[in-house]
């Protein structure tokens, strides 16, 4: 039982450069980042928000996916091997709400003063908003964003919270709307947590899966009912809970700017489903660690802008990972981590 | 030295690209594994399996292709003429004709990080523990442990799933 390792391009801890380097976002972009910069001698602190570190790898995607002893002993050898100091329950911030993912916070650093303590800062905290339609019902108890819905599953999994705080799930009917890697775990989360039903609504067909056909089929073949061409478009509540949603039949019109082609709603197509559960998996947006002006700039979708160098329009900050990119993949953002370290290495040597 | 294998476990990946990326990375944006996706939206990794009876060492016409002590089936780009023999036997289509070098390259299990005691990248980051690497024995071990974890964890969901009276 071997470890993921992050600073797999060296062994031991090399001469140090000196240099202080912070990432904020202990997921795989922030940890693979950490690895390149301890294998060249650079001194790093990691902050995050959660209890321990290993982003998304841990507190989202589903143990029979990615092995939790995998991440945790990854990040200890980073500790242990290449004495990385992490800052866990520490959220970074300038001007931010409360934001998903919060329950865990103990201590909040101020982005502007963290930039002035270290030579350089590297920002990898992803994407961890999640969309919520604008309906009928959505502030019902009972619906959840997905992430939030796995999130709690992976904490009490983890031993950070108490079963009593996650949604029982067992005997319940859930529906799931999304069809995206999200979506595909949180009905799988459902299924085996015991759910008496899962539903899975989707407003194009198996074939725009996001997920793709092979793992909405798998799915399908576990029992759980695949909707596609539907949309909801109203929760119906009773007492302040959900009892059932109100969904809308779709047809497919002609491609949009994703090239894939756009639901068209039906008029009169209404119909209804008792559920328990409205779990929504509609996509993620980018969390910077800050809400207000820090003089770097993000794009209309939240993503922050970096140049070629990974550098955003900060001097000495530098981006990467679904913060950058939007959601992706564990490879894409590992694959950032590494080209923003290798080039804060080169910029930390020039100065 | 004594045979080691580099392994992928095609039931264990879940197509997150993490091998991809940083051989990458490793390669200078030139990977040796990489994923493909299935008609069906199966992500599948293809790289070099170096294999015991290989057939690129048997047909490359100018004897460039020879086996480390690892057991590692290694491409010897100064003796490489691109004739492009390897691919055409290859059954996993892994050799790739570099068009800088003029020459065909590929996966050599990280000759240069296992002289510095350090294993292929890929196999080190695999979130999943997809991808292993050692000696046969060790690797077998391995994956039956991984087998017996997941054969329980169905148990345990059908059992769930049979209370509440619907089969796996
Ligand atoms: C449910 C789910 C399933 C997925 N399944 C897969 C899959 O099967 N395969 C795959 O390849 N990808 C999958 N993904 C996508 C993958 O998890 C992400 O692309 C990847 O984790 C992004 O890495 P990252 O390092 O950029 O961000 P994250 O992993 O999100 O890490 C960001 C870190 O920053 C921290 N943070 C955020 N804001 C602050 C702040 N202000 N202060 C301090 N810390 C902060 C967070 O706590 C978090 O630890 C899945 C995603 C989800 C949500």
């Amino acid at each position: 039982m071997k470890g993921m390792r992050f600073a797999f391009l060296c062994r031991e801890k090399p001469e140090p450069t000196g240099k202080k380097v912070a990432i904020i976002g202990a997921g795989p972009a922030g940890l693979s980042a950490a690895g390149y910069l301890v294998c060249h001698g650079h001194e790093v602190h990691i902050y995050d928000k959660l209890p321990e570190p290993g982003g998304l790898m841990l507190f989202g995607i589903p143990e029979f996916r990615i092995p939790i002893y995998r991440v945790r002993k990854g990040y200890e050898e980073l500790e242990n091997v290449f004495e990385v100091k992490f800052f866990p329950k520490t959220k970074v911030a300038f001007g931010n709400g409360e934001e998903e993912g919060d329950e865990f916070v103990e201590n909040v650093v101020n982005f502007n003063e963290l930039v002035e303590k270290y030579d350089a800062v590297l920002i990898a905290t992803g994407t961890w908003e999640s969309w919520m339609p604008n309906i009928e019902g959505v502030e019902l108890e009972g619906v959840y964003p997905a992430l939030d819905y796995l999130f709690k599953i992976k904490s009490a999994k983890l031993g950070h919270m108490s079963w009593d705080e996650v949604p029982p799930i067992e005997g319940k009917r859930v529906m799931v709307v999304g069809a995206g890697h999200t979506a595909v775990d949180a009905a799988m989360e459902s299924l085996l947590l015991g759910a008496e039903k899962v539903y899975m609504s989707y407003r194009r067909t198996i074939r725009e899966a996001p997920a793709g056909a092979y793992e909405i089929n798998l799915l399908k073949q576990r029992g759980v009912k695949w909707l596609e061409l539907t949309v909801p478009v109203r929760i119906v509540g009773e007492y302040g809970k959900v009892v059932a949603v109100e969904l809308q039949k779709c047809k497919l019109g002609e491609p949009d700017e994703s090239g894939r082609r756009r639901p068209i709603p039906i008029e009169g197509s209404n119909f209804q489903i008792d559920v328990d559960y409205v779990v929504f998996a509609v996509g993620q947006r980018p969390t910077p660690p800050f809400a207000e002006d820090v003089g770097i700039a993000v794009d209309k979708k939240g993503r922050i802008v970096v140049d070629s160098r990974h550098m955003t329009s900060r001097e000495g900050v530098f981006a990467a990972g679904d913060v950058v990119i939007g959601p992706s993949k564990v490879g894409r953002a590992v694959l950032d981590g590494l080209l923003a370290a290798e080039s804060m290495h080169m910029w930390l040597l020039g100065r | 030295m004594a045979r080691r294998i580099l392994h992928v476990d095609y039931s264990l990946c879940i197509g997150c690209e993490t091998c991809q990326s940083v051989c990458d990375f490793l390669h200078h944006g030139k990977p040796n594994i990489r994923i493909y996706y299935t008609e069906s939206g199966l992500p599948i990794p293809i790289n070099c399996r170096h294999c015991e009876k290989a057939p690129c060492m048997n047909v490359c016409p100018s004897n460039a292709i020879y086996k480390d002590t690892d057991g590692a089936v290694i491409i010897d780009p100064k003796k490489c003429i691109g004739c492009l023999m390897c691919l055409a036997v290859c059954p996993f289509g892994a050799p790739s004709y570099d068009a800088r070098l003029k020459v065909v390259t590929k996966c050599d299990m990280c000759a240069d990080r296992r002289r510095v005691g350090l294993e292929p990248a890929c196999s080190e980051m695999c979130p999943a523990e997809a991808v292993f690497f050692g000696r046969p024995e060790e690797v077998e071990d391995e994956i039956r442990r991984r087998t017996a974890e997941k054969i329980a964890r169905e148990r345990i969901s059908s059992t769930v799933m049979e209370s509440i009276g619907r089969i796996l």
